[in-house]
């Protein structure tokens, strides 16, 4: 089809417009993890020098690496567990007519609408109260942190993996079973190979999403157990309430918490954008 | 895409395919395995269905850190709790009728804003050009930066007098290089432009999935007929995307809705009233005032007003015709 030269014009014109809107504070980001701490904090736009040392003082100064770690295990955690414990329910569900299915549905969808502040409030007093009545200690371990992100990661993750089963015909387990292979076998030899790729992108899906929290991780860890966006938090607001805040640092260290997800969504790209787009994801 | 071309090899390799009707009732036929359904349902019922009877039970009662270890035992108020969240609020926020207010407004406009931005921005990289690749890649950056990195950059940015902001409108002369963004009345423009920011890719994303799924056929038939662009716009694209449009308008609305993290970050806590929205409002009510009542008070108003968007949406979503989606 051919396109009039004016469509051409403004599709350019837009593009750019639009990159720029893009580019800019992104761009900031990069210039100033490169500018001296101090110099940030003058406002100023080209550095006398390019500040290398952020990145290697950031490491030391917020304690970056444990933070890290921290989150590595914690997304980790939660993207298994909800992924393994969404298989079976999505299987089922997508699998077999019952009563109550609907109902379940429904219910998944329901809850991915409830605001998470609201189950943070009843967690929390929950898990104070066990801590108190039976001494045993709950907050700031990783096992609470990642049973709480499982409020969010499994109905999301039962979503995604039902939706996911929709596509993939029945016939081949018709097949199978025809063969006289049992429940496991069709499961780990059929089931299991064709919905790996779903499975992928439930996974993926549920570590980001638990990266990117802040909420939870800002009640229910500790010193030791905080994610990156929390210590973040802690390091910006503990320089602003003395001292100042090292900029240049914790620009560093933006980039450096953001860039392995940037990574991880583009080389998955095709895979994640076909499961955004079924329909139930939060931004 | 896959999933499709997995159907049309399969068809073709099996004679015994016969049809939905007949698959559906051999699927009852065969034993569920109705074991592989518990742990779900029992983590759904223990983290989330007993926490929100629990977070209701809590907003009848007068609970607090001193009477968190006797909790059963905590004086019950009724809707004490509903008529002073819309009356004060915690005694660090603002009130919780005052931050319905600013949340609703803050989806709304941030809504307003990202929606035609998207559209436009998926219109323009709908057909294919040398470099779309990469200018695809490039409208998914700030999507895909996790909302906290966005958060510490818009910070940075609007800092006072020696933020990019500030800077470049003082020198436009546009405003005072003095202009307060992150305390005060311009709170909420600044959380709107920075949400804006990092959230207009989802709209995009949403609407781009749509055009590609439009046949080329109907833009040629329309060509044939005589139809110019501007009409083949609006009787073949708007039909066409509108339905999926409608329903990221409404996620969107209800994810803004919910957003904790960026003005939790960008501000600090506690905000100026004119940015505190009902998440951040009620987390400081119940974590850093330990007014738990009226925190769960005050989630519970939340929830409410979000049922509005939520039925429209599960609405959509027409669950049970056939497919789950």
């Amino acid at each position: 089809m051919t396109q009039s030269k004016t469509l051409v014009r403004i599709r350019f014109a837009g593009i750019v417009i639009l990159g720029l809107i893009i580019i800019i504070p992104f761009l900031y980001m990069v210039i100033m993890s490169l500018t001296p701490d101090s110099e940030v904090g003058d406002g100023t736009l080209f550095p006398s020098h390019w500040a290398w040392g952020n990145y290697v003082t950031m490491w030391s100064n917020i304690g970056l690496g444990q933070y890290l770690m921290n989150s590595v295990i914690i997304s980790a955690a939660t993207g298994f567990l909800a992924t393994v414990v969404a298989f079976g329910a999505a299987y089922v569900i997508s699998r077999f007519q019952f009563r109550g299915r609907k109902v379940f549905l429904y219910s998944l969808i329901t809850m991915q609408t409830v605001p998470q502040v609201m189950m943070l409030l009843p967690l929390f007093i929950v898990i104070v109260f066990i801590q108190q009545a039976f001494g045993i200690r709950l907050v700031g371990q990783y096992y609470t942190i990642v049973i709480t992100y499982l409020t969010f990661a499994l109905p999301f993750a039962c979503w995604l993996l039902i939706s996911y089963f929709e596509n993939i015909p029945i016939d081949l387990e018709e097949a199978a079973q025809v063969d006289g292979a049992t429940r496991l076998q069709l499961l780990f030899r059929v089931v299991l190979p064709l919905m790996l790729p779903g499975m992928v992108v439930a996974f993926v899906f549920s570590f980001l999403l638990s990266w990117g929290d802040v909420l939870f991780a800002s009640v229910l860890t500790s010193n030791t157990t905080r994610t990156i966006g929390v210590g973040l938090q802690a390091f910006l607001s503990a320089g602003d309430a003395g001292g100042g805040v090292y900029w240049g640092q914790l620009m560093a260290a933006s980039l450096t918490s953001g860039i392995p997800i940037v990574v991880i969504f583009l080389l998955l790209q095709r895979y994640i954008l076909g499961g955004l787009t079924s329909g139930a994801v939060k931004s | 895409m896959r999933g499709e071309g997995v159907q049309v090899d399969f068809a073709e390799t099996t004679a015994t395919s016969t049809g939905a009707k007949a698959s559906r009732k051999r699927r009852s036929a065969n034993r569920m395995p109705v074991w592989m359904l518990f742990p779900t349902l029992f983590l759904l019922l223990l983290i989330i269905v007993v926490p929100f009877l629990i977070a209701v039970y809590t907003s009848l009662i007068d609970l607090n850190q001193y009477t968190l270890i006797h909790w059963v035992r905590a004086p019950f108020v009724g809707l004490g709790n509903f008529i002073d969240a819309l009356k004060q609020g915690s005694a660090l926020g603002a009130s919780a009728l005052r931050s319905v207010w600013v949340s609703v407004s803050f989806s709304l406009v941030t809504t307003a804003i990202i929606t035609p931005v998207g559209v436009m921005a998926a219109l323009m990289v709908n057909k294919p050009f040398r470099g779309r690749k990469w200018i695809r890649a490039l409208f998914l950056l700030p999507y895909v930066l996790p909302v906290f990195v966005i958060a510490l950059v818009w910070r940075l940015l609007f800092l006072n007098g020696t933020g990019l902001i500030d800077q470049v409108l003082s020198w436009l002369h546009i405003a005072n290089k003095s202009t307060y963004w992150l305390i005060g009345p311009h709170t909420f423009w600044a959380m709107v432009i920075a949400d804006a920011w990092g959230s207009w890719p989802f709209i995009y994303l949403m609407v781009l999935a749509a055009l590609q799924g439009i046949s080329t056929d109907q833009y040629e038939s329309a060509y044939m007929d005589g139809a110019g662009p501007v009409r083949s716009f609006f009787s073949i694209t708007v039909p066409n995307i509108r339905s999926i449009l409608g329903l990221a308008v409404l996620l969107s609305t209800l994810n803004h809705f919910n957003n904790f993290t960026l003005p939790f970050i960008m501000f600090g806590t506690p905000p100026s009233p004119q940015a505190d929205v009902l998440p951040l409002n009620v987390y400081i009510t119940s974590f850093q005032t330990f007014n738990f009542g009226l925190g769960a008070a005050m989630s519970i108003i939340t929830l409410i007003i979000m049922m509005i968007p939520a039925i429209f949406y599960i609405r959509m979503l027409k669950i049970g015709e056939g497919a789950t989606r």
